[in-house]
């Protein structure tokens, strides 16, 4: 279909009338509420889903370092060795968590490490709704096992507990 | 008697000036938020809201003292290569014009309220406010920059040849009130009816000469920063930047001020004599000259917000296209415009009807079929209708 | 007696208006520009490069980058190319199809409102830039309640997608829908009619349609010289032909019939997303990811698949040997690359005010163009 050309009237033409529709849009358009969040007084709260800051948690963890494998810039860094511990009165041979650290200088919060993970609740989970990262020297954000999973000294927003199951509910299907 | 002399002559028209140049200045502070404030205004965003919340000053106003102050403090480069004596000349010269135009505009029933009253004021304001334009090649040759020497020029150029329609267009307002005397002229339309109604084209050739004088928008090429040049004022920080600013917004005023003197009944609001008339102003002692003054302000008032309405809507013409407006358009408009009101008041005057009632007609008709096409309610035109047809 | 006196400038890589590090070399007299070369590489990052030691799933957030501002598209295009390279497009669910369109016209509505931004404050108006932005605020919303981010979505996986709707998007979704239509009448009110508009756009960059085939040039650009082509009708993909809408042409060639061209098409993808939310809420919920096996290891040949992102004609061309996990080559045919080749043929003869207004209508975004 071809797009329609507007035709002007001569009225349009010699009373200026198409300037002055623009202007009576822009007059009416001071009555409107208006977008600006005043931040930090006002902040944005992000959606459920948002992809912000990284949690970790050290218990749920089996070192199986899918994470690593799936993230596209290789910023994980997994160290692991082998312990023979004592469960259930015989010995199994277990792997321990040595390392984890994040190079969150240059993650981009795809999230393809949340969803690698193979623990339900996941142990790396992104949904914390944080995005104000931002610190004055470089190196506060390479983060290891105890800041990832503490947040000390960060603003922390509650966030979805870590208990809870995935929130991802579905809608608008047929059962 | 030399005492009464020097009052007379010296003294009293020195403090008026002062008053009437702090009061300009206060609006052209005021503006300076003003404007930001109400383009973020209509572009459904807040304006500066944040400047003096500590001190609990409302609304960002604290804005207005931060940039003067922002502008003293910075540090002052001046390019080794510039051409000194020009380089610090081309700010101050459009300055004068600006300032010095002041004492000629009435800002109230005289005699309290005019600083001084010449009877070829009209003259005289057009030629000072034409000078401006040395400072702008000046400032765009002096800084031994190609872009701004570029920019200086096409500024240069827009305002000189609009100060042609700019001139033409009171030819109209000259044969119907008689008079260079912008008092006269005020007085005129108190007795009759705004200058607007008969001479609506050359209130309209008016608002757009004014408009490219001042290189605002849609005329605001040098001042674009998307294009390849940043305009004369480039390589200008600190106070003189702050002066072109000045000066800018200062013959804006200015221009404002003749705008509602000539066009829109100055100080009174009365129509064929009956109303706030100049006599009854100055019935009412100095009351009635404060509210004049205040009726004048707050009508100048409503062109700079109007100013600022046209730059939040319109795009920037090109300039080949700017110029192509002022010498094919508006110059022939404005001629056209000479010979029509000449022939009615001739004829008016052979044939004994009054001319000008015949034109005020005709200008009030063609505003009220303007507003009426604009604000009638129309049918929305649903695209719907046609992509339901698929 | 009138010698021409050129003048050699640099519309350099930091300028306001060029949407991006586009270099553009100009020659000038005067203000007539005699030639205009682009030149290009300042925001190469390697990213075909990349892609041939990652494994498949990992190329897709790198594939968001490209084209920065439309980047579902991008994440569509790349995903049906190892869809099909794998044989296995008849499989995706009904569900992840629709959720696909759905994304990909929302996207192209966020990127034609972008580009509506940006040309017109290019051009002088500076209004419809906010008005714009909060519309597109308002689709970005959207996009983070779906999938986490805003702008590098990351939305779509490879047979499918990664999670299911969230509780009130369709809802939202209609709510958007319904006032859009208005939204974008604003924007016509300000711009379509208003003569200093006309005026910088009428006539200005004209490509004739058989230049157009001849340049290679797809999207907007080439309807707007009025050949009839569009991929989403051409060569169908997703479930695009069970959707009604139709396909905007123009007829000059011109900088106004472009703008008008890109308008259209923002109330048509208002309506396709209008068809497609009852058709959502018909397929079965959760269904939505085809039974592929984690790893995704396709067999060994070679593809190349195209689809119409809002710039024009996206395309991957990706090379597989069947053993490794990652592609031996995927090259990316991005829209503004090969639209940026007119730009010297349109800006010929014009002013370097103008300039601004091609560069704005043909609708470039650098990071596509260098990859």
């Amino acid at each position: 279909m071809h797009v329609e050309y507007p035709k002007p009237r001569w009225t349009d033409k010699f009373l200026l009338l198409d300037m002055l529709e623009g202007l009576k849009t822009t007059f009416r358009e001071l009555f409107k509420p208006k977008v600006t969040i005043r931040y930090p007084e006002e902040r944005m709260e992000p959606a459920n889903r948002f992809r912000g800051m990284f949690r970790f948690s050290f218990d749920r963890c089996i070192a199986c370092k899918l994470c690593a494998l799936a993230c596209p810039i290789d910023i994980i860094y997994i160290d692991v060795h082998d312990e023979q511990r004592e469960v259930d009165g015989k010995m199994k041979k277990l792997k321990v968590l040595d390392r984890y650290d994040i190079d969150v200088k240059r993650c981009m919060f795809c999230s393809l490490c949340e969803e690698a993970c193979p623990t339900k609740p996941k142990s790396i989970w992104l949904t914390t709704k944080t995005y104000e990262l931002a610190t004055y020297d470089r190196s506060d954000l390479y983060f290891n096992m105890q800041q990832l999973e503490y947040w000390e000294g960060r603003p922390e927003y509650a966030g979805l507990p870590p208990d809870e199951p995935e929130p991802k509910q579905i809608e608008g299907g047929m059962p | 008697m030399t005492q009464d002399l020097l009052m007379r002559y010296l003294i009293w028209p020195l403090v008026k000036f002062l008053v009437a140049f702090i009061v300009v200045q206060v609006i052209v502070a005021a503006m300076n938020w003003i404007e930001r404030r109400l383009l973020g205004l209509m572009q459904a965003r807040l304006g500066p809201n944040r400047v003096g919340r500590e001190f609990g000053i409302p609304w960002g106003l604290a804005q207005i003292v931060a940039d003067p102050i922002k502008f003293i403090l910075k540090e002052d480069i001046v390019p080794s290569s510039a051409e000194t004596v020009a380089y610090f000349l081309g700010p101050m010269l459009p300055l004068i014009p600006a300032f010095l135009v002041f004492c000629l505009i009435p800002y109230g029933p005289p005699p309290t309220f005019v600083v001084t009253h010449i009877n070829v004021g009209l003259l005289l304001i057009l030629a000072l406010t034409s000078t401006g334009v040395y400072g702008i090649i000046l400032g765009g040759w002096a800084s031994n920059n190609k872009y701004s020497l570029m920019g200086g020029l096409r500024s240069a150029a827009q305002m000189v040849s609009y100060e042609v329609p700019f001139g033409l267009s009171i030819v109209g307002v000259l044969m119907l009130c008689g008079s260079f005397d912008l008092v006269r002229i005020i007085n005129y339309q108190a007795d009759h009816v705004w200058n607007l109604f008969p001479q609506l084209i050359a209130a309209f050739i008016f608002l757009v000469a004014m408009n490219a004088e001042n290189n605002r928008t849609p005329f605001d090429l040098p001042e674009a920063e998307s294009e390849l040049v940043a305009g004369y004022h480039t390589e200008y920080s600190a106070m003189k930047f702050a002066f072109f600013m000045l000066a800018e917004y200062s013959s804006m005023t200015v221009n404002c001020c003749l705008m509602v003197s000539l066009f829109f009944g100055g100080w009174t609001m009365a129509i064929n004599g009956y109303g706030l008339t100049t006599g009854v102003l100055r019935g009412w002692g100095i009351y009635g000259g404060i509210l004049g003054a205040v009726i004048f302000i707050s009508k100048v008032m409503l062109f700079m917000l109007m100013y600022i309405w046209f730059r939040a809507t319109f795009p920037r013409f090109r300039f080949d296209q700017l110029m192509e407006l002022g010498w094919k358009w508006m110059i022939p408009l404005a001629l056209a415009n000479i010979a029509v009101t000449g022939i009615v008041v001739l004829l008016g005057q052979e044939l004994n009807f009054q001319g000008e009632v015949v034109l005020s007609i005709a200008g009030a008709a063609i505003i009220a079929f303007t507003l009426y096409l604009l604000l009638r309610p129309r049918a929305k035109v649903t695209h719907a209708r046609r992509v339901s047809e698929a | 007696m009138f010698d021409v006196h050129e003048m050699e400038v640099n519309f350099g890589p930091q300028h306001p208006s060029t949407h991006g590090v586009l270099r553009v070399l100009l020659r000038i007299d005067g203000e007539r520009i005699i030639d205009a070369k682009p030149i290009i590489g300042y925001l190469h990052r390697g990213t075909e490069k990349l892609f041939e030691n990652m494994s498949y799933p990992m190329c897709i957030p790198h594939t968001d980058r490209m084209d920065y501002v439309a980047s579902a598209t991008n994440n569509l295009g790349f995903v049906e190319t190892v869809e099909k390279l794998m044989g296995i497009t008849k499989q995706i669910p009904k569900r992840a199809q629709l959720m696909r369109v759905m994304l990909s016209e929302l996207q192209r509505i966020s990127s034609h409102l972008l580009w509506l931004a940006t040309h017109a404050i290019d051009i002088g108006a500076m209004t419809p830039f906010f008005y714009c932005f909060r519309e597109r605020e308002q689709v970005l919303d959207l996009f983070e309640e779906y999938c986490g981010a805003r702008l590098t979505l990351n939305c779509m996986r490879i047979g499918g997608m990664p999670d299911d709707l969230p509780p009130g998007w369709l809802d939202g979704v209609e709510k958007f829908v319904d006032k859009f239509e208005d939204a974008v009448d604003e924007y016509e009110s300000l711009l379509t009619n208003n003569r200093i508009w006309k005026k910088r756009t009428v006539g200005i960059g004209v490509i004739t349609p058989e230049d157009a085939i001849d340049w290679g040039i797809t999207g907007p650009p080439l309807r707007g010289s009025g050949v009839e082509w569009d991929l989403r009708r051409a060569q169908p993909y997703e479930c695009y032909p069970e959707l009604k809408f139709e396909i905007p042409i123009g007829k000059n060639g011109d900088t106004y019939d472009r703008y008008l061209v890109r308008m259209e098409e923002m109330r048509q993808s208002n309506w396709i997303l209008k068809q497609c939310i009852p058709l959502v809420k018909a397929t079965p919920a959760g269904d939505i990811k085809a039974k592929i096996s984690r790893v995704v290891r396709p067999p060994e040949g070679e593809v190349y698949h195209s689809i119409e992102s809002p710039k024009g004609e996206l395309g991957y061309y990706i090379v597989s040997d069947g053993k490794s996990q990652s592609a031996y080559r995927c090259h990316v045919r991005p829209p503004s690359f090969v639209n940026l080749q007119a730009l010297p043929a349109m800006a010929k003869g014009h002013l370097v005010s103008d300039l601004v207004a091609l560069i704005g209508t043909i609708d470039i975004v650098l990071g596509e163009v260098d990859r």
